[in-house]
């Protein structure tokens, strides 16, 4: 029974990565044979000002849409904690982006920076201010990019903090309510501590995704202006589709794969084993 | 979950949390409505300097002129029919898949487990162009010969669309968390009763594990619909073309006529919305589960 499932996934997943090891070691245009030529797509990467400009940029977004949207999420998910009504519609609503396209999402976002009549632009036009052109400008187009990425990526880190927190045993704060300690003392001394898988799961998950942000630069800024917006997933795709170097953006996709692994065995040795059940 | 306070008045940090809830939930649905309402704004209010921000005039007409504009009819079609295909492989041969990794003791059970697992942690951007020039080379298929040369293989056909992402490992994982959860008990009364494997996983085992049949399918429908870059790799022509790819398409060759594309996305977007609020517990439960979009 376990045969199609097992089947499928050796053809598209097991396959593929094989096969990804061994282009990543040679020169490969698909119109002709592969050819072997050892180390030297890594090399190649090393002189490559634009990959190490895309690496750069993915931290940069990274670093910025991951910590920020945690801190709003944990935030969040503790205000909505505390048994309101419509509860249900500020979830739903801060949750909606997650369910909807990145594409949309992002040719919605698109035409909010629209420099002449976009929704930004027109607001500060009411304060007499004249908006920067966001995402035709080198220094505002990173920015513009994150703040979608953490208006994108809020609803899933409040929704798993707010799982954890009903989980978290009341009679705790019982103890601690009648020893005196006040809610800001039994938030560091009792939430947090209790949050930290939930809160190590938040960023693993965080950073695979974010490491992997792709759609929203297509739509948004092509990596532009200038390759100040450019993320290592978008010069993969460059470098296999439009300039047909398939073993080079073999190799480029390792680094990829290798960052990623990082942070899944570093999440490993930390968390060890304190999250049930596997 | 804290119920205090709900009959007495409101304190002031009650209200303040409120306010500030209530402006992060605008916050977060702007965009949404920024995006209805252009999309039935007349093009001449787009254009003027001194626009409002509510239409003066709503152009319900934009809706039936975008769908004339660009093929989104045809786009919705496809996007729909490779999610319900998507839906539909997934929840059968990934339920099957987690039952017999969950439940059926066999050599290797365990090895295969991981196998499932490692998968998991495959990033899309390292498959990807493998699993293009696999498509690209598919054996005896649009005109290859049977070593994948001669032809363009799969690519620009449902199959190419359809196939590779028909299972996840993800969903595999899921099910089999749900099937070992079931007591042993159940299991035992069908092999006593005489069932084969297969029915005892069709019959008895599976109709207890439906909120994770829903889960899964719902999940499934979300990204199949959302996906971008595999359709956008592997088809050319208008007519397989998905919603997604559809309007970024439209972007490129008509990206000035915002009051067509804001249509189109709110028609892309529409269904996922819908589909959320419905299934929005199913939703929550798998996302919690996993963290992983």
């Amino acid at each position: 029974m376990v045969t199609p499932a097992l089947l499928h996934a050796a053809l598209w997943i097991g396959l593929p990565i094989i096969a990804a090891v061994y282009l990543a070691f040679t020169s490969y245009d698909v119109l002709t044979a592969p050819r072997f030529v050892g180390l030297a797509n890594f090399r190649d990467m090393l002189d490559d000002a634009m990959f190490r400009k895309s690496i750069v940029n993915t931290v940069i977004y990274t670093f910025f849409t991951v910590p920020f949207g945690m801190l709003l999420g944990l935030l969040l998910a503790l205000a909505l904690d505390r048994g309101l009504r419509a509860r249900g519609v500020f979830r739903t609503a801060i949750f909606l982006p997650q369910v909807t396209a990145t594409v949309a999402i992002a040719l919605v976002w698109l035409w909010i920076y629209n420099p002449r009549n976009g929704l930004f632009n027109t607001l500060l036009g009411l304060f007499g201010i004249e908006g920067p052109a966001w995402l035709a400008s080198t220094s505002w187009a990173m920015p513009s990019v994150i703040l979608v990425g953490i208006w994108q990526g809020i609803g899933m880190k409040m929704l798993i903090y707010l799982a954890a927190l009903q989980n978290l045993p009341k009679d705790l704060y019982e103890a601690a309510s009648v020893d005196g300690a006040s809610p800001v003392r039994q938030f560091f001394s009792i939430t947090l501590p209790l949050l930290k898988p939930a809160t190590f799961f938040v960023l693993i998950t965080s950073l695979i995704s974010a490491f992997q942000s792709f759609d929203q630069i297509y739509i948004l800024t092509d990596g532009g202006p200038a390759g100040s917006t450019t993320m290592m997933t978008y010069e993969i795709y460059k470098s296999a589709f439009r300039e047909f170097r398939v073993g080079y953006a073999c190799a480029q996709s390792l680094v990829l794969f290798v960052l990623l692994m990082g942070f899944t065995l570093v999440n490993r040795r930390i968390m060890g084993g304190t999250r049930g059940h596997d | 979950m804290a119920t205090t306070d709900t009959r007495r008045p409101p304190a002031p940090g009650r209200i303040a949390l409120y306010v500030t809830l209530s402006l992060v939930a605008l916050l977060m649905v702007v965009p949404f409505l920024w995006m209805i309402v252009t999309s039935l704004k007349t093009p001449a209010e787009i254009a003027s300097a001194d626009t409002s921000l509510l239409p003066t005039h709503w152009a319900f007409g934009n809706y039936a002129d975008a769908l004339r504009a660009a093929p989104f009819a045809t786009y919705a079609r496809n996007s729909f029919v490779i999610a319900a295909s998507h839906t539909v492989l997934n929840v059968v041969f990934a339920s099957m898949a987690g039952y017999a990794l969950a439940r059926i003791r066999f050599r290797g059970s365990e090895f295969l487990f991981y196998c499932f697992v490692a998968a998991l942690m495959i990033p899309t951007y390292t498959k990807v162009l493998p699993e293009f020039l696999i498509v690209r080379f598919m054996p005896l298929a649009g005109g290859n010969d049977l070593f994948g040369q001669g032809g363009s293989g799969w690519l620009d056909t449902w199959w190419a669309l359809i196939v590779p992402g028909a299972i996840t490992p993800f969903a595999v994982f899921l099910f089999r968390q749900f099937y070992l959860d079931l007591p042993v008990e159940l299991e035992e009364a069908a092999r006593l009763d005489g069932l084969g494997e297969f029915r005892i996983y069709a019959r008895i085992m599976t109709p207890q594990v439906k909120p994770a049949l829903t889960t899964v399918a719902l999940l499934t429908f979300e990204s199949s619909w959302n996906n971008f870059l595999w359709p956008l790799l592997v088809t050319r022509t208008d007519s397989l073309r998905v919603i997604q790819v559809g309007l970024s398409v439209f972007k490129t060759e008509n990206g000035t006529q915002w009051h067509f594309l804001m249509a189109g996305t709110t028609l892309a977007t529409l269904p996922m919305v819908l589909l959320f609020l419905v299934g929005q517990r199913y939703f929550v439960q798998g996302f919690a589960h996993t963290g992983l979009k």
